[in-house]
């Protein structure tokens, strides 16, 4: 049986990794839809203080990253939990683990079918997506994390084209009013919970705590990523509500995708084209680590963790996260009632997810150190 | 010390059952060689000297002047004080006397004492120091290395004279014999590339080595990618460049082109040219190479991603020219673009296998006639043409010829690619490519540094060439010995 070293460790990597790879996990599907949930101008100050309470998270986590169980990976997560609780723990990762990649790539697809090839069988696109995250992945842990690097460097500049839209003659500063809430409804706290579990994906950085260089420092880049893209969330919104103003908004699918189809360039139209498929780029990067963190949680729960990895063995784990994928895509995600229900499980996972792992392990570390006094 | 290691693994095929050096047993190896010499010369001293070579390994002007004269002219001084020339060593085995003969040693056998000595003789065969034809530039130094390995270290002393510049011989290939010079500089260069080096030439076992790019082979991590893992260049300016930065310079035997490594894919795209033009001027024809190098992979699989799936994203005056140019083509745009990409590849391959004015004419007649000849019948659209021939000369601003010959293999698959998706088809082959680019190593460094693994400071050397004053430090990927440098801390 062939082995591969999936999970090695030959160096370690600097914050800027970090900050790198909150920005990009935070930046992934709902950028491009979520201003169709927002709707409301007051709704920029609730990104602002969703963002605020992001960096409250991300200040418990760099305590996490700071402490001696982090820098020991996997024998860290057994102190604090024992190994049956890790198993527990992987087993129950498993879940959300597999719905994000799923609503990821499916969702991703989507978009792709929608706006570049109507006519085409989204199994195709599946395959096809699929098999560059799984390229990516198979490279292993180290060079997943270095991939954010060419995924950042490729995606970032797109954020400049949406400044048209916040000057004039494009943007309408009235549509950016009220900014002061006059009314407040369920659908407002739905707004927010979106926001919130848009900003979630760092919580997946604990397991790579041991390839990081210096996890003291490490608040200082998650800060930076955070605050990021918390620009770029609130550049899009303001951009998407300038533009086409609060009563389109809430019955457009895609804003952040419908409003560069306005974008006047002399080589190309339909410049959407293009940036719906660079987007792929972080799209691969972010599938690419949950793969890997699939076929890790599945190592842990079989009691292979010991072992050396195989290559038989990931193919295993992404081809059955491959058939999953495509049996929802054949059966559960045809209609948009449907689709919607695959998002919102992924919304509630998502916030969940990022509310409670961070407080989870500083509370598994206090009862720990209580119990060492 | 390695030809010794050599010897022992592999088997001196001549020399095999023959240890005792005798004039017998040479004659037995040397049977059925032409130019295998042997000849009886007399002294003053009625002592006769049996005089062993391979004519046409040895310069026989020196022969007479070094050897022949002064013997005839010897009283009764020893042998080695009677030869007008300072390199004669005492040899002992066989194994050692035909490795002198073959390097174009004579030997010399006093039969009466039965002693045995090597006089280097050997001939200067090579053309003489010529001006770069793979590496041109207009400013800078216009040497270039030759076949002669001697040549080639000398002209790299020379831009680095300093004792801190080491060179170890090494022999490879049990048929050819090979020399390899490995070259860094001591105190500098991270002792780790070092010993990869050594380790890698040290356990390189084949029969002969005609180019240095067939060591690169052996050598390289990933020898089945497209992509060099070692920079071949005739300049000894560039490596000296590399060398001073924390490289190691492999110089090869019989062959005009050195390794420089670890390398890395950016590196690929930097000119010797870029550090002698002013910073701003260097800086945008770089950012041109780069540019050019995408456009030379891409453009063609756009055009058939535009004309086969995204017709909405062409502008309306563009479209009625494209779609007039493409009426009445029998072929779909995929299979328009695969034909005329490989007839341009019939002819760049022809030109370079032709003579150079031969070359010219049929550079004419692929260029222009076919071309038109193309279009009037019918095959291809004249938009395609033209953007084929700006993909063709895109490719060749690559300054390493290696890069500029794996861009129609990169070309090719993303032809594919787009064919069946589209635009989305060229960005999935782009990732790919560069999950592989950042997956490859050059002496198990990373090739794809320093974007990935990400160095910042590395980046003033990178896609801009700043200035030589901001360059304060050495690139940061290759973990020099020395980060600064300046002499003195400023």
């Amino acid at each position: 049986m062939a082995t591969c070293s999936l999970y090695a460790k030959t160096s370690g990597y600097g914050g800027i990794y970090v900050m790198l790879m909150v920005n990009r996990l935070q930046i992934l599907y709902f950028i491009l839809s979520m201003p169709a949930y927002l709707v409301h101008p007051y709704m920029i100050w609730g990104i602002i203080a969703i963002g605020v309470l992001s960096q409250c998270n991300l200040m418990i986590l760099s305590r996490w990253f700071a402490s001696k169980y982090a820098a020991k990976g996997f024998q860290g997560f057994v102190q604090l939990f024992g190994e049956r609780g890790v198993r527990f723990l992987a087993f129950a990762a498993l879940f959300p683990v597999f719905v994000k990649v799923t609503v990821l790539t499916l969702g991703y697809v989507e978009i792709v079918q929608m706006f570049i090839f109507p006519s085409m069988d989204k199994i195709w696109l599946l395959l096809s997506v699929f098999v560059t995250c799984f390229y990516v992945a198979q490279q292993g842990i180290e060079k997943t994390i270095r991939f954010v690097v060419i995924a950042f460097l490729c995606t970032i500049w797109m954020i400049v084209l949406f400044f048209p839209f916040i000057l004039p003659p494009l943007a309408t500063y009235s549509n950016l009013l009220p900014l002061v809430p006059t009314e407040w409804s369920l659908q407002s706290w739905k707004g927010l919970l979106i926001v919130w579990a848009a900003l979630s994906g760092p919580e997946y950085l604990i397991c790579l705590a041991p390839w990081f260089n210096s996890n003291h420092n490490l608040i200082k880049y998650l800060t930076l990523g955070n605050a990021l893209s918390i620009l770029e969330y609130l550049l899009l919104f303001a951009a998407s509500l300038s533009f086409f103003g609060s009563d389109y908004l809430r019955i457009s699918n895609f804003p952040v995708v419908q409003i560069i189809r306005y974008l006047q360039s002399p080589v190309f139209e339909r410049i959407d084209i293009i940036l719906i498929c660079i987007h792929l780029f972080h799209f691969v990067f972010a599938a690419a680590l949950l793969l890997l963190y699939f076929y890790g949680a599945v190592r842990i729960i079989v009691g292979k963790w010991h072992e050396q990895t195989t290559r038989r063995g990931f193919v295993l784990a992404s081809m059955a996260v491959l058939a999953c994928m495509m049996i929802i895509n054949q059966w559960f995600w045809t209609t948009g009632e449907e689709q919607y229900k695959w998002l919102a499980l992924q919304v509630w996972l998502g916030a969940s997810t990022y509310l409670l792992v961070p407080g989870l392990l500083l509370l598994a570390m206090k009862i720990k150190e209580r119990l060492q006094a | 010390m390695f030809w010794k290691m050599d010897n022992q693994k592999n088997t001196d095929i001549q020399s095999e059952g023959h240890t005792a050096l005798t004039v017998e047993a040479l004659r037995h190896v040397l049977a059925n060689m032409e130019d295998a010499e042997f000849m009886e010369c007399e002294t003053n001293h009625d002592q006769t000297i049996t005089l062993i070579y391979i004519r046409t390994l040895i310069d026989s002007e020196r022969l007479n002047e070094s050897i022949i004269g002064p013997l005839n002219r010897c009283t009764d001084k020893t042998i080695p004080d009677c030869l007008e020339t300072s390199r004669v060593s005492e040899i002992a085995g066989m194994s050692e006397g035909v490795k002198h003969l073959i390097e174009g040693s004579v030997l010399l056998c006093d039969t009466l004492q039965n002693k045995w000595w090597a006089v280097h003789l050997e001939n200067p065969l090579g053309r003489a120091i010529e001006p770069s034809e793979t590496e041109t530039v207009i400013y800078g130094a216009k040497d270039s290395f030759t076949e002669q390995l001697e040549d080639n270290i000398a002209l790299i002393r020379r831009r680095l004279p300093t004792t801190a510049l080491k060179t170890e011989k090494f022999t490879v290939g049990y048929l050819s014999k090979t020399p390899v010079v490995l070259m860094y500089m001591e105190g500098l260069t991270n002792p780790e590339f070092i010993s990869i080096a050594k380790e890698k030439i040290t356990s390189i076992d084949f029969d002969q080595f005609l180019d240095s790019s067939q060591i690169a082979v052996f050598m390289e991590d990933h020898p089945h990618t497209v992509f060099p893992q070692f920079l071949q260049t005739d300049r000894p300016d560039a490596c000296a460049y590399s060398l001073g930065i924390g490289k190691v310079v492999l110089l090869v035997g019989n062959s005009p082109f050195a390794l420089v490594a670890p390398s890395t894919f950016f590196h690929l795209f930097h000119s010797p040219e870029d550090y002698f033009l002013r910073w701003v001027t260097a800086s945008f024809f770089r950012c041109i190479r780069f540019f050019s190098y995408f456009l030379s992979v891409s453009l063609i699989p756009l055009y058939v991603a535009l004309t086969t799936f995204h017709y909405q994203m062409i502008p309306l005056q563009i479209l009625f020219v494209l779609t007039e140019s493409r009426s009445k083509l029998p072929f779909t745009p995929f299979w328009e673009a695969l034909l005329t990409l490989i007839t341009l590849e019939i002819i760049k391959e022809a030109s370079l296998r032709m003579p150079t004015k031969t070359g010219q004419t049929l550079g004419v007649i692929g260029g222009i006639v076919i071309g038109e000849a193309t279009v009037a019948a019918g095959f291809a659209s004249k938009v395609l043409i033209v953007l084929v021939g700006i993909s063709a000369i895109a490719s060749f601003l690559v300054p390493t010829y290696q890069m500029t010959k794996s861009t129609s293999i990169i070309q090719f698959g993303l032809l594919v690619l787009s064919s069946f998706l589209g635009v989305l088809g060229i960005v999935l082959g782009m990732i790919g490519m560069l999950a592989h680019l950042n997956g490859l190593t050059s002496l198990r460094q990373p090739y794809f540094a320093p974007v990935a693994p990400f160095y910042g400071k590395d980046w003033n050397d990178l896609f801009i060439s700043s200035p030589l004053t901001w360059m304060k430090t050495r690139p940061g990927y290759l973990r020099p010995l020395q980060k600064w440098r300046y002499s003195r801390r400023r």
